[in-house]
């Protein structure tokens, strides 16, 4: 009898709220994260849709002194992982042997707006030195480390810097590690302070940034839509903890799901433009590795970040996939109300899935139904209102990224044991 | 002698301690200072002064300890 891994513990810090359960709650009401962004000591004028973390106050959280020695998308991070330890119950068990647990995290900026901050002060402001802590707030790997550091786990400790695929690869790796035995608690998830001036300028300059303005930016990001005109950056974390079930059921956690398979593909094709074949590869190996038919499935959290090309794309990789089953199968793009928070979004896809699988809720995404692109038809789009008391069986969520990495995670819902 | 209210400010602002109000035996450690943010608070410190610190300076423990070597920093600059 194969291992199965259960999912014992959710954290998350969004646009929509400083925690997973005001974040879910957000999103189920409807409501959007998304404003009118002006970043903080810009050197020309700019203002652009976009999502940040309004509610998370790291000062608070962590005391000013440790804030202040934290990059964003650490301080994101450790808030989230914090959540989901505490959410698991793991923090009442001391002087258990950690020896063999870890921390998996996905990141694709890290600490740019560390290395910002340093690059502004040596060419701008003239400094010859740089803060001793630069490159350890900096590096990619900090977050994973602050959080093995303050949970003593002492396994593997990796970060994944997979573009807008990083913490969904971050969570599939935890599962096989899980699921091997090669330990039996994983902390996994990922986190994003994509919001530094250069990062956007970047992003603008590639020309995929859907405009708004302060009447228009709730709603800027229209995935599926017609009208849709791009992706909007987002600020976040999201953490899942990931335990051997028998060993969760022993010490009578709660099972929020199980996370029972993961896929992974490359479109080796372009570096920018998606593909559906390469989609669908990721797809059917999450479902084989779950063993788990097309049919089972009631709910995928759709990658969909508002581009032009990408959401067709996505919808015709699902059809290819689930065939006669995609129009039953409900789709949700909630990206629209939180925003694309790039390396973590896997992260938060897999936070709101777990909880909309353990609540019985599809998220929607927001906008009309009228308003949807004829040619992303072929599934039940969920738009407007969330849908409560929905029986699901089993979700998926995609996470597509530039450079053609594809990775897809395939939950059960907890009543399916 | 510099301006040493920068160099205050940046400790209320970084910490929120009143460095003038506060107990001067009272240790900065009991904000939430470790190794690493006290590595930056020197630094920080060291820039408003335009010096660095020889690597043999003791590195303050207490708040009595940052006000002195803010004032001392601060008298040996003309």
């Amino acid at each position: 009898m194969p291992r199965r891994v259960a999912v014992t513990g959710v954290g998350m810090v969004s646009p929509l709220g400083a925690t997973a359960q005001a974040s879910f709650d957000a999103l189920l009401a409807g409501r959007s994260g998304l404003r009118l962004h002006a970043p903080a000591e810009a050197p020309k004028p700019l203002s652009l849709p976009a999502g940040v973390c309004a509610d998370f106050d790291p000062a608070t959280l962590f005391g000013r002194a440790r804030a202040g020695t934290l990059d964003r998308y650490s301080q994101l991070g450790i808030a989230a992982g914090q959540e989901a330890w505490r959410d698991a119950g793991l923090e009442q068990s001391p002087g258990e042997d950690r020896e063999s647990w870890g921390v998996a995290w996905g990141t694709g900026v890290g600490g740019a707006l560390v290395f910002e901050r340093g690059y502004r002060d040596l060419f701008i402001g003239g400094r010859e030195r740089l803060p001793p802590l630069t490159v350890v707030q900096a590096m990619n790997n900090a977050c994973a480390s602050h959080l093995a550091i303050q949970f003593g786990l002492g396994g593997s400790c990796a970060t994944y810097s997979v573009a807008c695929a990083s913490a969904a690869m971050a969570i599939g790796e935890a599962f096989h590690r899980v699921r091997s035995g090669a330990a039996p608690v994983m902390l996994a998830g990922g986190s994003e302070a994509p919001l530094a001036y250069g990062v956007i300028r970047a992003w603008l300059a590639l020309q995929v940034l859907a405009p708004g303005d302060a009447e228009s930016a709730a709603l800027a990001c229209k995935p599926f839509q017609r009208e849709r005109a791009g992706l909007v950056l987002a600020e976040g974390g999201g953490a899942l903890v990931l335990e051997d079930w028998a060993r969760a059921e022993q010490r009578g956690a709660r099972i929020y799901a199980e996370l029972a398979g993961y896929g992974e593909s490359c479109d080796h094709g372009n570096l920018v433009r998606p593909s559906s074949e390469g989609q669908a590869r990721a797809l059917r190996a999450a479902l084989a590795d779950a063993a788990m038919a097309p049919q089972e499935v009631d709910y995928v959290n759709a990658h969909a970040t508002g581009t032009r090309e990408g959401d067709t794309i996505e919808i015709a990789a699902l059809a290819a996939v689930f065939g006669a089953h995609a129009a039953q199968v409900a789709v949700s793009a909630t990206k629209s109300a939180h925003g694309h928070t790039l390396g973590a979004a896997g992260a938060l896809a897999a936070a709101i899935t777990v909880l909309g699988l353990h609540h019985g809720a599809v998220p929607a995404t927001l906008g009309e139904a009228a308003a949807l692109d004829p040619e992303c038809a072929g599934v039940t789009h969920v738009t407007g209102a969330a849908r409560r008391g929905a029986q699901l069986r089993a979700a998926l969520t995609n996470a597509f990224a530039f450079g053609g990495s594809n990775a897809v995670l395939a939950f059960r819902a907890r009543a399916t044991d | 002698m510099v301006d040493t209210a920068p160099a205050y400010r940046y400790v209320q602002e970084r910490l929120g301690v009143d460095l003038k109000a506060v107990d001067a035996a009272a240790e900065l450690a009991s904000f939430g200072v470790d190794s690493l943010s006290l590595l930056e608070l020197v630094f920080e410190i060291e820039e408003k002064f335009s010096v660095k610190l020889d690597e043999d300076t003791p590195p303050p423990r207490s708040c009595g300890e940052l006000v002195a070597l803010i004032e001392r920093l601060a008298a040996t600059k003309p």
